[in-house]
């Protein structure tokens, strides 16, 4: 007798999409993610496209989904072990960190309050702090605290503790390692932004003013580290001068050998973002192809009708920066056949997407290709939706995420 | 009328740049990092992204006559970090290889110096012509290893328990020198007539490359400033690459160019204290006075060890073998799929270190006095020393007169500054 439950790895937008498609027509669903919150990466966001909505506007209505279903199961904070049986019978052994804030908690937030520590933001991307006690983001779901006990002293841990006035800390809360027996397996651990320190012609992660994309997004967000507003990180100065790097670390095949889709029009979104904020500020893009694929051409044609936006033709390859930490960026500009050197107040790296299995192994042998993308699966039963296949848009991973629990469905029922 | 440009793309001269190392040209999609991370490369059109695009569409007038692929000195920088794996480097490469094909008259011996088996068939003409004298010598003395002792009338004489003496076997008067002064007007003769074409295609291409807006330097000038910076000093090849390897490659280079003035100067003291001292002024002119016979003295081979001039020769053989080991080790580091290495380079190397081995063991061989050692192998350093004097035009070595010349020639057109305005 086949398994009718549906494990979903991943809760970013592919994830939980497949999540409810499945568990709206019956199916029992687990969905399982490493991170204290689902809405993946959309969640860093400031605008995602195609109709430049906040990421809260999309997730809401999903989110509301999930808590009106019984049949759908989040856990947070949790990996997947192994993988064994096959399809119809998967046994999954799952492993979920400990929070240390347990379900009581109300999100008041006295507990960060209460808190000294502050360490480097994972979800800022470095661009801003957290509390030792913190919550992500305002539209976080779980909207739960998490206690990052490893970071606090025992004295701190214990006026945490009093400071809560539910009882919702937790300090005694364990690992906890469970099996779940599920039928089929959505695999949707979508991507994580190329590592920058790589690009060390470009300053990467070396140079103060010179940001990735998702930094970028962090910092135009109005729940980043800088409330919203676009400044450079080495002083906190309005940028006059921004430069936005395509194809950073992409179509490179010493570094990522695709195309990832979706960075020419992230940059073409950052440069509104930069617009809306600075309407003089001087803004130029560089590119190989600037790669505006299907409707999105017009975004493009309506972007570019700027004075003070300049597209250019050529690949950054060298950014260095000057005594007052401005970032002095090399290119050739391949229409002129002119190289030379430009000053900017701030430059961004359209870096691309790399599938966060990039290195590792997807369970029962799904087969993968030399980036980490997965390419098949579907006969041993895991069905791989999103940017784990491929870098899509948000658009295409929800489109995805529903083709994914159809496969899913049709794995676990008539065997 | 429309003004549409209609690109002429000659593809058999494509096809032929893909045959001699520019295989992956096509894998180019003209993102410019190569010419930006170039250190060499000017602000105003820099190479090496225009050469990729203009091989791709096959414009071939305007690759033949780029001066741009002789200011590149192959650090393989840009085919590093080329995203594609196009490695313009070694387009660069491919089109200066072209270059010694086709720049020299005599196009057939460009032909057969592009591959191995037409090499071989090359040196067949030397070894021919010293075999014949190692034979017909062979006739003369009853032995092919004869020993010889000297004798002040008649030079050297065989004996038995004589001394293995090269000037004996191969009379330098008779074979060697004129053997060898032949093969140098030859290759002087086809430079004359490789530059000369090498200059017309350059004044083909419209000077339009000019930044520096200083008084344009006359040529000759232009020439000395060339020999003494970027020659003499390796002024460029310094400056290109900034890795480890690229700094011990610009110095080995540095170091076999030293080895070969050394070796040149020796020779041409021999050759001065042989002909001039020994023959003319003394022989001719009757001349007698102390400098004359120092001078001849100078020319007189053997040496001894103590000489200044053996002990000169020595250093240059020594530097020689220490330039070749960089050169060798760093081209067998290359990675393959970011720089390949043509045959002209292997060629370049392995007549190099044929002459470096084969002449150092001459020398030992002589000394230990082991005639059936010694003699075989002065054959082969005769053979190949002939190989890079007679068909270096034709070789990647031909780079030495045509990179100078077109440095020279691209400080007339300002496309590069003088020495001092650097």
């Amino acid at each position: 007798m086949s398994n009718n439950s549906i494990l979903v790895v991943g809760g970013g937008f592919a994830g939980i999409t497949a999540a409810l498609e499945a568990a709206e027509v019956g199916h029992e669903v687990y969905i399982v993610e490493t991170n204290p919150y689902l809405g993946g990466r959309v969640a860093q966001l400031k605008h995602y496209f195609p109709k430049m909505c906040p990421p809260s506007c999309g997730l809401e209505i999903q989110f509301q989904r999930i808590k009106k279903n019984p049949r759908v199961k989040v856990f947070t904070m949790a990996d997947v072990e192994s993988v064994s049986g096959g399809p119809g019978n998967f046994d999954v052994k799952i492993k979920q960190r400990p929070r240390y804030i347990n379900e009581k908690c109300t999100a008041c937030g006295d507990c960060a309050k209460a808190a000294n520590t502050t360490v480097s933001s994972e979800f800022d991307f470095g661009t801003g702090k957290r509390k030792a006690a913190y919550i992500t983001h305002p539209f976080a779901f779980p909207q739960r605290y998490v206690l990052d006990k490893d970071a606090c002293d025992a004295g701190e841990l214990e006026s945490i503790k009093s400071a809560c006035a539910y009882d919702a800390v937790a300090l005694d809360d364990k690992e906890k390692v469970f099996d779940l027996k599920v039928g089929s397996v959505v695999w949707a651990t979508g991507w994580k932004p190329y590592d920058m320190s790589k690009l060390d012609n470009l300053g990467g992660g070396e140079l103060a003013n010179v940001v990735s994309n998702m930094q970028f997004e962090r910092l135009a967000a109005p729940n980043g580290p800088t409330g919203g507003k676009v400044l450079r990180p080495s002083d906190k100065a309005e940028p006059k001068r921004i430069a936005f790097v395509q194809c950073a670390g992409s179509r490179d095949q010493n570094h990522l050998n695709y195309c990832s889709y979706i960075c020419c029009m992230a940059s073409l979104k950052h440069v509104r973002y930069l617009r809306e904020q600075y309407p003089d500020a001087a803004v130029t893009v560089y590119y190989i192809d600037l790669r505006t694929p299907g409707r999105y051409d017009k975004f493009k044609a309506m972007t570019e009708q700027n004075p003070k936006l300049s597209l250019v033709k050529g690949k950054v390859a060298a950014i260095a920066e000057d005594a007052a930490k401005n970032p002095i960026v090399t290119v050739e500009n391949a229409i002129t056949g002119i190289k030379s050197d430009e000053q900017f107040d701030m430059v961004v790296l359209a870096t691309g997407m790399q599938p966060s299995m990039a290195g590792a192994q997807v369970p029962a042998g799904a087969p993968m290709d030399e980036e980490g993308f997965v390419v098949g699966g579907d006969e041993q039963g895991i069905i791989a939706a999103g940017c784990a296949k491929q870098p899509l848009d948000v658009m295409k991973t929800a489109q995805s995420g529903t083709s994914a629990a159809m496969k899913a469905i049709q794995t676990v029922v008539g065997r | 009328m429309s003004n549409n440009v209609r690109v002429q793309p000659d593809l058999k001269f494509v096809k032929e740049l893909q045959a001699v190392g520019g295989d992956s040209l096509k894998k180019c999609y003209q993102c410019a990092t190569c010419s930006v991370v170039c250190p060499l490369s000017p602000a105003d059109s820099p190479y090496p992204r225009k050469e990729m695009v203009w091989a791709q569409w096959g414009l071939k007038d305007r690759l033949v006559n780029d001066i741009d692929i002789w200011l590149c000195h192959n650090c393989g920088t840009c085919s590093d970090l080329c995203p594609r794996g196009a490695k313009p480097g070694d387009l660069l490469a491919a089109l200066r290889n072209m270059a010694y094909r086709q720049l020299a008259p005599l196009g057939f011996i460009g032909k057969l110096m592009s591959n191995i088996g037409g090499t071989l068939m090359l040196a067949v003409v030397p070894a021919v012509i010293y075999l014949l004298i190692w034979s017909m010598q062979a006739a003369k003395f009853g032995t092919a290893l004869p020993k010889f002792v000297a004798d002040g009338a008649h030079g050297w004489v065989p004996a038995v328990d004589g001394a293995v003496i090269y000037g004996g076997l191969f009379p330098g008067d008779y074979f060697i020198d004129p053997i060898f002064g032949a093969a140098f007007a030859f290759m002087v003769i086809c430079f004359f007539v490789g530059v000369k074409n090498l200059l017309a295609g350059f004044k083909k291409v419209p000077a339009v490359y000019d930044l520096t807006g200083a008084e344009k330097p006359c040529f000759c000038s232009a020439l000395i400033d060339t020999i003494k910076n970027e020659v003499l000093q390796h002024t460029q090849f310094n400056d290109c690459g900034e890795d480890d390897a690229d700094v011990k490659r610009a110095f080995g280079h540095k170091m076999l160019m030293y080895a070969f003035i050394i070796l040149l100067f020796v020779t041409g003291v021999v050759a001065t204290g042989h002909w001039f001292g020994a023959w003319f002024l003394e022989h001719i002119m009757g001349l007698e006075s102390g400098p004359v016979k120092l001078l001849s003295l100078l020319g007189s081979t053997p040496m001894p060890q103590h000489s200044v001039i053996k002990v000169l020769a020595n250093i240059g053989a020594l530097l020689m073998l220490f330039g070749l080991i960089r050169l060798t080790k760093r081209r067998q580091s290359l990675d393959p799929g970011k720089q390949g290495s043509s045959f002209y380079d292997w060629y370049l190397l392995g007549v190099i270190w044929v002459i470096a081995l084969t002449g150092i063991g001459a020398e030992i061989f002589r000394l230990l006095n082991v005639a059936v050692l010694a003699y075989p192998t002065y054959f082969v350093h005769l053979v190949a020393v002939f190989m890079l004097l007679a068909y270096l035009p034709w070789s990647k070595l031909g780079h030495l007169v045509y990179r100078t010349v077109a440095l020279a020639y691209a400080k007339t057109t300002g496309r590069i500054p003088m020495g001092a305005a650097k």
